[in-house]
């Protein structure tokens, strides 16, 4: 994977931030949340310094029993060639069923229909896509019944019928090391870590004995701890600050930035 | 061909949000417990971005805010294909409705009368 060095997701709350962030080699942009004939201006600044930006999707469903929306993967795969993006990405998750929207990142059943599914939906993704998808792992709360297969080996498996890369989320695999008794070494050996794209790393809060991935708090050392983890098996492309509500200062930010820094050596 | 699996898979995962959003029976093999914690988190969220685009009608229904929209959202759970922005506004036109919310004056000052 090519090189992507640290880097942290533009939101439109934080764009002078992120334009004076010392050290920033890479940066995410939310894909439903831009248009590709008036990008913003600051992106379109960053692109100028040469700064690579990727396209992030939430909203493509890829697990969700559907076949994938055209118009969202068109709109992906021209928001990529607009930033000259690398690669795009979305997550291992659905977010409709049954005429409802949940408004968030749902954990798939990890069984072999989910994964036949899936596999489906992506292939069919890819077919459409100008640059390769990488797919994240997603924090959950709950966990459905009659798993088939671990986390990892549920990715692996994807990986290996799909030829996708992988966006792993550190906080997400924290989450669920926490929430749902995820044994975070196992998952990091089943996966292919040869695919692995980047990486994200996030903040989030305890409450009532669940943790939740919320991008409004502070990165929790155990979070840095398993991107430790991951550091002592592979040199990730790329990793990156995910921050989405309840912004602090540049210093702050700052500081979360040198901390992976440190934790990647 | 994935017939089959995507019928079952719809049913499930249609199950499961009916659970979580319409206020449906927690599927069967699920801990009830997280099926409440994530349902809490899911409305959290709505709310919050209902908040975040409409602040006038948070700010005019204060403390009333929560409860109303909490109310609002499980009589109309989100639906495929609607936006936040018509979200925040039905929620805005069902408080309305029940008289918890001034109704939008018509004409504004600085427009000329027709």
């Amino acid at each position: 994977m090519e090189k992507l060095g640290v880097g942290i997701g533009w939101r439109p709350e934080i764009d002078l931030t992120v334009e004076r962030l010392p050290g920033i080699d890479f940066v995410e942009v939310v894909a439903e949340n831009l248009h590709v004939g008036h990008l913003p201006e600051s992106v379109l600044l960053l692109r100028e310094r040469g700064v690579p930006v990727l396209p992030h999707a939430v909203s493509l469903s890829l697990g969700g029993a559907e076949p994938v929306d055209a118009q969202r993967v068109a709109h992906l795969g021209a928001l990529a060639e607009a930033l000259d993006a690398p690669l795009v990405s979305d997550h291992v998750c659905f977010v409709r069923a049954g005429g409802l929207d949940s408004g968030h990142l749902m954990p798939l059943p990890r069984t072999r229909d989910a994964l036949d599914v899936l596999v489906a939906n992506v292939k069919a993704t890819q077919q459409d896509l100008p640059v390769p998808l990488a797919l994240e792992n997603v924090a959950a709360l709950l966990d459905w019944p009659d798993g088939e297969l671990t986390e990892g080996q549920f990715l692996a498996e994807l990986v290996d019928r799909t030829d996708c890369h992988l966006l792993v989320d550190v906080a997400n695999l924290y989450a669920n090391a926490r929430n749902l008794g995820t044994d975070v070494a196992r998952f990091l050996d089943e996966i292919p870590l040869e695919r692995l794209a980047y990486v994200h790393v996030a903040g989030g809060e305890e409450h009532q004995g669940v943790y939740h991935d919320t991008h409004a708090h502070a990165v929790r050392p155990e979070v840095l701890d398993v991107l430790a983890q991951l550091r002592a098996r592979v040199d990730p492309p790329g990793v990156l600050l995910e921050r989405d509500d309840d912004y602090p200062a540049d210093a702050e930010l700052a500081d979360e930035l040198a901390a992976i820094r440190a934790v990647l050596g | 061909m994935t017939g089959p699996q995507r019928d079952r898979l719809a049913a499930a995962q249609a199950e499961l949000l009916r659970a979580l959003l319409a206020d449906g029976d927690v599927p069967e093999g699920f801990d009830a417990e997280r099926v409440r914690i994530e349902r809490r988190a899911l409305l959290n969220k709505r709310r919050g971005i209902v908040e975040m685009l409409r602040p006038e009608v948070a700010v005019e229904l204060g403390d009333r805010f929560r409860p109303l929209f909490d109310a609002y959202a499980k009589e109309h759970p989100k639906e495929v294909g609607t936006r936040f922005r018509e979200d925040a506004a039905r929620f805005a036109e069902w408080a309305t409705a029940r008289g918890e919310l001034q109704p939008p004056r018509r004409r504004r000052w600085w427009r000329r009368a027709t």
